[in-house]
């Protein structure tokens, strides 16, 4: 056998795996020894798991695959042939699906039934090709653009849902591997914008992509383009999914301080409930509820903080939500949006003061060599300069003045010096 | 005036740099190269920019890369990240960024790419990457970019383009890939370029996005793309850039981030990585080198922080000098 046949078997044998397993969830490629390891102990439990190996083409595929409870193994010795193979069946089935539906469009023009009917079966059978070399292509190069464009030609012409859902299973695939990859996340989107409007359960796609990205979150940290995407579903939730998402991840994003993504997600969910308001959406809370809801994601931030010392995700998202709520529970307390608010809404100066006492105790360095105390005393001291100087205004200069009578900046001088040049970013214009 | 000792900081390995790009461009039979090829015209900016920085453009072969890459162009306009792929906007800023290098933006014709970039505007004033309909910021920048080096800016609606990106900056003063996406150092580069070359700049809060960029530093020196991640040295680049154009690069410290990119450097056979200690690639080579450049280091051309290119290829193209 030639090289080239080797990896064209290879390819076959690739492409039958993943027929043989719809349900196939997770690709890895493993190194050759650990294949074996892999292979040996399903050996000694029982041997249909494994694919392959001494069945039919002795040692031709032995300890190149290995398959078993929907996951494939593929070993780094074979990705380059099966790379080359993949992308050589690939690009040879859009040339010739490319000329004949090229064919075609010329034949429609001229009205030649019977000719038609001769080129769509064999447009079908190409596109099959297509479909399946792509496949496996992007299990081996999770960005080819062009695997996956041609995958959205076929899949928009046939119009069927349960096509569109196996896309979204195989940028699962894809990101079982390459939790990053731009393309793959990409795809999903594609697939939600074409079948929006189209089919009936959309908020539970909508609910199973959120819970996709948190599952993949878990095992890949801080991941951008998968929190990307989970904020890009929000524009699709209802009211009451915002809310059932907000409280959904509060446990998962306490168990993950350090993920700025995860924080962020909360910040689009609550500005999202915030644009309820303008619109008069019947599904958001009442503005006594929505105060509580406020207060009550400051409290659990504010003991977050005090237990994960050092953590800046944890600071910059207590900015958003001081800023916010000192923009719509302060200065607008007097408009009739927020009528039915509780009396006793905090004054900013109030809720200032309360800040600067939690920095205070966030600033006090029990031991000079541990770096995270440091850190917190840094972040607090930054935190409460940009709201300072975000809340803008009259008011910045009141509270500028008050902050320095209550040692901010020296404070700031002490723990972070290097910082002190930020006090110059405001007052200045005014 | 430039203060700082950079003989303190450690030294630029530049031939071997200039090796480790030429070697690498002939290296296509392993799995990890030739995963990479459907974006070889990235990779072709990213070389060459280099080695120009490096003074070194000199050593390749003009015709041969000229001619690889119109055979990358489709009959839309658009170009391809290699022969045979689907053309996308991303690819098509590097053609005309690498042709701008050679001095030869003639060779396109400059009505067809044009038209292809204006075509992917959508009615909000954002930008599509390909037919296909992906919506980023990074888009936006690319499509700006282009036309502006092609002098056919005329060709979109620079108002609403500019809307778009601004409906897409943050609390915090950053800019994400769509509206309500989180800050991230590599697309507030985008925004804050295309927002630069259009004159739009006046929507940004300097002092607020200078202080979210200034944070990005951290103790070892480098600069990360977004709270909590590690250093990486193509940060070196967005974050840089960024905080000069809007005029706030006093706000980090410039000797630690040298020191940072020159411990990068794999000394012995060249190249620069994302961390110390860890592999070498074109992509964090270019940007330690585009860093350094941003940072006034000694022996190289100075690039320009929105078009990132020489700053006397710049020159040529709008001052034809």
């Amino acid at each position: 056998m030639t090289g080239a046949d080797k990896s064209s078997d290879l390819l076959k044998e690739l492409e039958r795996l993943l027929d043989s397993d719809p349900l196939m969830d997770e690709v890895g490629f493993i190194h050759p020894s650990q294949l074996a390891e892999l292979c040996k102990e399903a050996g000694s439990t029982s041997r249909d798991g494994l694919m392959g190996s001494a069945q039919t083409e002795a040692n031709t595929f032995d300890l190149v695959f290995w398959s078993r409870e929907h996951k494939l193994g593929i070993s780094t010795t074979a990705l380059l042939p099966l790379y080359k193979a993949a992308k050589h069946a690939f690009m040879e089935a859009i040339r010739q699906y490319q000329t004949l539906t090229d064919l075609q469009r010329e034949r429609d023009d001229s009205k030649d039934d019977n000719a038609s009917t001769f080129t769509s079966s064999s447009i079908s059978i190409l596109e099959t090709d297509v479909m399946k070399h792509s496949r496996a292509l992007l299990l081996l190069s999770c960005d080819f653009g062009t695997a996956w464009n041609c995958r959205k030609l076929v899949v928009s012409k046939l119009e069927l849902l349960h096509t569109y859902m196996d896309e979204l299973n195989l940028s699962s695939l894809v990101l079982s591997y390459a939790p990053k990859s731009e393309r793959a996340w990409n795809h999903r989107r594609w697939v939600i914008k074409m079948i929006a409007g189209k089919c009936p359960n959309l908020q539970e796609i909508i609910e199973r992509e959120s819970e996709f990205v948190e599952k993949l979150a878990e095992r890949s940290k801080m991941n951008y383009r998968a929190w990307n995407h989970r904020c890009w579903l929000v524009s699709y939730m209802s009211g009451e999914q915002v809310l059932h998402e907000l409280n959904k991840s509060r446990d998962w994003a306490g168990l993950h301080v350090a993920d700025n993504s995860c924080f962020h997600y909360r910040t689009r969910l609550l500005l999202k409930i915030l644009e309820g308001y303008d619109d008069q959406n019947s599904a958001a809370p009442s503005a006594t509820n929505f105060h509580e809801l406020w207060k009550k994601e400051l409290d659990w931030v504010a003991t977050l903080i005090k237990c994960y010392v050092g953590r800046e995700a944890l600071w910059l998202y207590r900015r958003f939500l001081s800023l916010t709520w000192i923009k719509h529970f302060t200065t607008q307390v007097h408009s009739n949006s927020f009528g039915s608010c509780p009396k006793n809404i905090m004054n900013v100066e109030v809720f200032m003061s309360n800040e600067l006492q939690l920095c205070h105790y966030c600033s006090s360095i029990p031991d000079n060599d541990f770096e995270d105390y440091q850190a917190q005393a840094t972040f607090s001291a930054t935190y409460i300069m940009w709201i300072t100087r975000q809340v803008g205004g009259s008011l910045q200069v009141e509270l500028r003045k008050k902050l320095e009578a209550n040692g901010l900046k020296t404070l700031v001088n002490n723990v972070c010096p290097e910082k002190s040049f930020l006090w110059n970013t405001f007052s200045e214009s005014i | 005036m430039n203060m700082l000792d950079y003989s303190r900081m450690g030294e630029l390995a530049v031939e071997k740099h200039v090796k480790f790009i030429l070697t690498i461009e002939k290296e296509k039979d392993s799995f990890e190269s030739v995963v990479m090829e459907h974006i070889r015209l990235n990779g072709a900016y990213w070389a060459l920019t280099t080695l120009d920085i490096l003074g070194k453009l000199n050593t390749v072969d003009q015709d041969e890369v000229v001619s690889w890459m119109m055979q990358c162009q489709h009959e839309s306009g658009g170009f391809g990240g290699n022969i045979g792929h689907d053309p996308h906007l991303l690819y098509t800023l590097s053609a005309i960024q690498v042709l701008a290098l050679f001095d030869k933006i003639d060779a396109l014709d400059i009505d067809k790419v044009s038209n292809y970039i204006a075509g992917l505007q959508n009615n909000d004033g954002s930008f599509s990457g390909d037919m296909w309909g992906e919506i980023d910021t990074r888009f936006s920048c690319v499509a700006i970019l282009s036309l502006a080096l092609l002098k056919r800016l005329d060709k979109i609606n620079v108002e609403k383009a500019v809307n778009y990106i601004v409906s897409c900056k943050n609390l915090d003063g950053g800019f994400g890939c769509t509206p309500g996406a989180e800050s991230h150092a590599g697309q507030i580069f985008c925004c804050v370029a295309a927002l630069a070359v259009t004159g739009s700049l006046h929507h940004v809060d300097k002092d607020l996005l200078g202080w979210w960029l200034c944070e990005r530093q951290v103790k070892s020196g480098g600069l990360n793309g977004r709270p909590e991640k590690l250093p990486d040295v193509c940060y070196s680049w967005w974050v840089l850039s960024s905080l000069i154009m809007i005029d706030r690069v006093h706000w980090i410290d410039k000797e630690k981030l040298i020191k940072f990119i020159l411990d990068c450097q794999d000394k012995e056979n060249g190249g620069i990585s994302d961390q110390p200690e860890d592999a070498v690639d074109v992509f964090h080579t270019y940007f330690g080198v585009a860093g350094l450049s941003l940072l006034e280091y000694p022996g190289l051309k100075a690039i320009d922080p929105a078009y990132a290119l020489p700053v006397d290829v710049v020159n040529r193209i709008f001052f034809g000098r």
